[in-house]
């Protein structure tokens, strides 16, 4: 029989009847009338649940944003631009951290790798005298192979996601500070020795001095991913072990493969936002992006994806990267202290969490 | 039995949204009888009891219990009550000893407050031997077997005045030896006056057991009878609601077939696991052929080496080494996993497909098509309008019910969720299918419907290996059974011709009546 209250994943669940006259099972099959049955109607609900508290959070920041001239300063491009800008980095991570955690693991490390990338990228071009291309396909390789040897550490030794990656965080972090020597390495533009490329300062401009280059980039790479996640057999065979590894396992899933890629395409992904870090902030940081894997991760969950794995969209997380983003434009337009900004953070995470045990229970 | 009502519910009934789930139910439950309830999936079983363990709050109609109305406010209230569930995933902390389980919340302490372990052993052993369970209190629950872990369940929920025993397929998971066991604790509850409601599949059992049973179909009852072997057939009569027309005999070994080429050959096969693991049986040395157009039934004691012969034929077991010759279709075969056994054209429905083989919230659709999505998917994009008519034609093909493609799993009941990892298999067209007990926790017409699905499969020219410890199934459905024992095949009966006894005989090590012992 079925706990009406906490229905969901069992792991330890049993073959039998159990849950096999679960009412939505009446439903479906004597009523077949039903254009969908009501999981799937509830699930599809909830699917857009996280774009709706985007819609609502954008709504109350036109409402409270303050106003210069009766010009609403949130809405203005050069805000807008901002918003964007400022969340493409988190953003970024958080569409390769939307992968693992459908996968069904989790990924400590991106925002070390952000913080080595930053740093490869500054000495390569300024020490190294390597181009661009050269400087950022090492870059990104780094970046996918640290997050490849992770994926591979959890899926061949069974060690979980959470401990590889909280070693994988260490290491990254490490190696940075060598690399560095400890300190930031400034950028600076021009043709000489220690200077980069004049043409890497684009990641601090705009197109047409309106769209912010990392924007482009964010939205670029949400959208390619939104459409792997759903078109894709690569993106079937994460959902299927992320909601059952040895049923996936045992209908031909590549999960090793499979795991291997997921991480991978994080770290590329957090090297991809380090890129980034390194051109806005001009210099690359050892110590930067600290704490950055937490804000993906929250995105991830606004965004409604599960944690258990399985369940999740790539949508969801844009939004709920958004959100945050807002979220934090709109409190400091108008003067709000900083740490009240992350008490609401706090509990907008919660709020979506909650909104996700809802979810459970009414389907 | 005496005749005092413990628990009479009347005019139970429930509506989920805009469908009925129960309408007007009577049911009464007698001190120290056992009441069966059957009927299909769907029918409102759980429902049911679900209402009288206070999980389904929101009801009309009455319970009164001993005498007074009642109406619990939730789970917890029903347990005060003196109601207790044994769920099917048992609530037992594994780790846990089983004196632990047995005082959880209500440790006996010493006078320094600290744990009185001495006592809680007592208590412990106190309250499993009158249901004549002898249990070390101090093993661990997580290293019982299922059926002892059950029997703890049921002294715990003894020690809490339990008056009312609901048990939901209590011998689903139980080999034969625990099963009689249950039994003989279920006579011992009788006479202690609990009132047990005994929800099975399995209608031997009832007839066995049940002092009363009661049939629901489609919400309502049917009868209430007081069950016989005679009364088997109008049982099944009352639950599916028509004439029961033979449930096997679609499936049942007809006139001898001309035998197609061998699809599986096994010669000696043995599997020695890199490292040991409790409970599991590896193949030691079976040999067997299965040939096209055949379905071929292992028989065996639970702990025969049934489920890991299969796994071991799929690629699917522990890492191991692997001796002994393979072929398939006539070619060698060496399946490093269940990839590489796919594509050589094996399928694998496992027992437990919970477990194993299925994700709830996942859509119906994409569960169908997981393991043959390389055919529709180009460079790396799946086709979604080929998929869509793959996913349709087998919808249609198993008959399987649900509202539409996109519905989560687990709206589906259990016979349906079974049809979708069939049909996830079929759509790879395996030549060779290995089934591990098919018909686990499915419903009487379900299980027809798949006999059915399952000699067309063979007729078509595919060949079957199917695991089974329910004997009608293996006489009824297979050309040939094989009965293992300690992970060799003991005995090789041809099904038409046997009977269960023979079965049971040669799984239990006795001499093997007609069957070609080796």
């Amino acid at each position: 029989m079925t706990h009406l209250s906490a229905p969901g994943k069992r792991p330890g669940a049993a073959v039998g009847p159990a849950g096999e006259e679960r009412p939505g099972a009446t439903a479906t099959g004597g009523h077949r009338w039903f254009p969908a049955g009501r999981g799937e109607l509830v699930e599809r609900l909830f699917a857009v649940q996280s774009l709706f508290a985007l819609l609502l959070v954008f709504v109350l920041a036109v409402v409270v944003s303050p106003r210069r001239d009766g010009e609403i300063i949130f809405l203005s491009t050069e805000n807008l631009g901002n918003v964007v800008r400022a969340v493409s980095e988190i953003g970024i991570i958080a569409v390769g951290m939307t992968f693992v955690v459908l996968l069904g693991g989790i990924d400590l490390s991106v925002g070390a790798i952000l913080g080595l990338s930053a740093v490869g990228t500054a000495t390569l071009m300024v020490d190294s005298g390597f181009g661009i291309v050269a400087a950022v396909t090492v870059v990104l390789l780094i970046g996918a192979l640290f997050g490849a040897l992770q994926g591979y550490a959890t899926a061949r030794l069974g060690i979980q996601s959470f401990i590889v990656t909280l070693a994988g965080l260490q290491v990254a972090r490490g190696l940075a500070r060598i690399w560095s020597g400890g300190l930031g390495i400034p950028i600076a533009y021009g043709d000489g020795p220690q200077e980069a490329p004049a043409a890497f300062e684009i990641l601090n401009g705009s197109i047409n001095g309106v769209v912010p280059v990392p924007a482009v980039l964010f939205v670029g790479i949400g959208v390619a991913a939104i459409v792997v996640l759903r078109k894709t057999a690569f993106a079937r065979h994460v959902y299927a072990i992320g909601g059952n590894e040895k049923a996936a396992r045992l209908s031909g899933v590549p999960v090793l493969r499979v795991k291997v890629a997921v991480f991978a395409i994080a770290g590329l992904l957090a090297a991809v936002a380090g890129v980034i870090h390194a051109g806005q902030l001009n210099q690359g940081s050892p110590n930067d992006g600290a704490g950055y894997e937490l804000d993906a991760i929250a995105a991830v969950v606004i965004g409604g994806t599960s944690l258990a794995g399985g369940t999740g969209s790539m949508g969801g997380t844009l939004a709920g990267a958004l959100l945050l983003g807002i979220l934090n434009n709109i409190l400091a337009l108008n003067n709000i202290d900083a740490n009240v900004q992350l008490l609401i953070k706090g509990l907008v995470i919660v709020a979506a969490a909650g909104l996700q045990k809802l979810r459970r229970s009414i389907v | 039995m005496s005749d005092q009502v413990t628990v009479a519910m009347s005019g139970i009934t429930k509506r989920f949204g805009g469908v009925r789930a129960l309408r007007g139910v009577h049911l009464t439950l007698r001190a120290g009888e056992v009441h069966a309830l059957l009927g299909e999936n769907g029918a409102g079983k759980s429902t049911l009891i679900n209402i009288l363990a206070g999980v389904v709050t929101d009801y009309d109609g009455e319970i009164v219990l001993g005498g007074e109305p009642v109406r619990f406010a939730g789970p917890a209230a029903a347990q005060a009550a003196g109601i207790a569930t044994i769920h099917q995933e048992l609530d037992l902390v594994p780790a846990l000893s089983v004196a632990e389980n047995l005082t959880l919340g209500r440790e006996p302490r010493t006078r320094l407050r600290t744990l009185d372990r001495r006592a809680m052993a007592r208590t412990a052993r106190d309250w499993l031997a009158p249901l004549g369970v002898e249990i070390d209190p101090g093993r661990p629950v997580g290293s019982l077997r299922v059926g002892e872990q059950q029997l703890v369940e049921i002294a715990k929920a003894l020690s809490l005045d339990a008056r009312v025993l609901i048990m939901d397929e209590p011998t689903a998971a139980l080999a034969d030896a625990e099963v009689r066991r249950l039994m003989s604790t279920i006579r011992a509850l009788r006479g202690r006056g609990v009132a047990v409601v005994y929800i099975s599949h399995r209608l031997e059992e009832i007839e066995h057991i049940a002092d009363r049973a009661t049939v629901l179909r489609n919400g309502e009852v049917a009868g209430t009878l007081r069950p016989g072997p005679a009364d088997r057939q109008r049982i099944i009569t009352l639950m599916v609601g028509r004439p029961a027309q033979a449930l096997f005999s679609a499936g049942s070994a007809g006139p001898p077939r001309p035998a197609g080429p061998e699809v599986l050959e096994v010669e000696d096969l043995a599997v020695r696991p890199r490292s040991a693991r409790p409970g599991r049986c590896e193949p030691a040395g079976v040999s067997l052929t299965v040939r096209a157009g055949e379905i071929v039934g292992l028989a065996g004691l639970m702990g025969a080496g049934r489920t890991e012969l299969l796994e071991a034929l799929y690629g699917a077991g522990p890492p191991g080494r692997r001796s002994g010759r393979l072929l398939l279709a006539g070619r060698p075969y060496a399946p490093r996993g269940p990839r590489c056994a796919l594509r050589a054209g094996v399928g694998f429905v496992p027992e437990d497909r919970r477990r194993a083989a299925l994700v709830l919230e996942h859509a119906v659709g994409r569960s169908i098509v997981l393991a043959a999505l390389r055919r529709f998917t180009t460079a790396g994009v799946v086709r979604s309008g080929r998929e869509r008519d793959a996913v349709h034609q087998q919808i249609t093909a198993l008959a399987i019910k649900t509202s539409s493609a996109g519905a989560p799993v687990g709206s589906l009941s259990g016979g349906n969720q079974q049809k979708v990892v069939f049909a996830r298999h079929l759509l790879t067209r395996p030549r060779l299918l290995l089934l591990d007990e098919p018909t686990r926790g499915v419903d009487v017409g379900a299980k027809a419907e798949i006999y059915r699905l399952l000699r067309r499969l063979a007729d078509d020219g595919m060949a079957i290996l199917l695991a089974s410890s329910e004997l009608p199934e293996l006489t009824g459905v297979c050309d040939r059974i094989l009965v293992l024992r300690h992970g060799r095949v003991v005995a090789q009966l041809p099904a038409g011709r046997c009977t269960g006894e023979e079965i049971l005989t040669a799984a239990m090590g006795g001499a093997a009546a007609g069957g070609d012992e080796r």
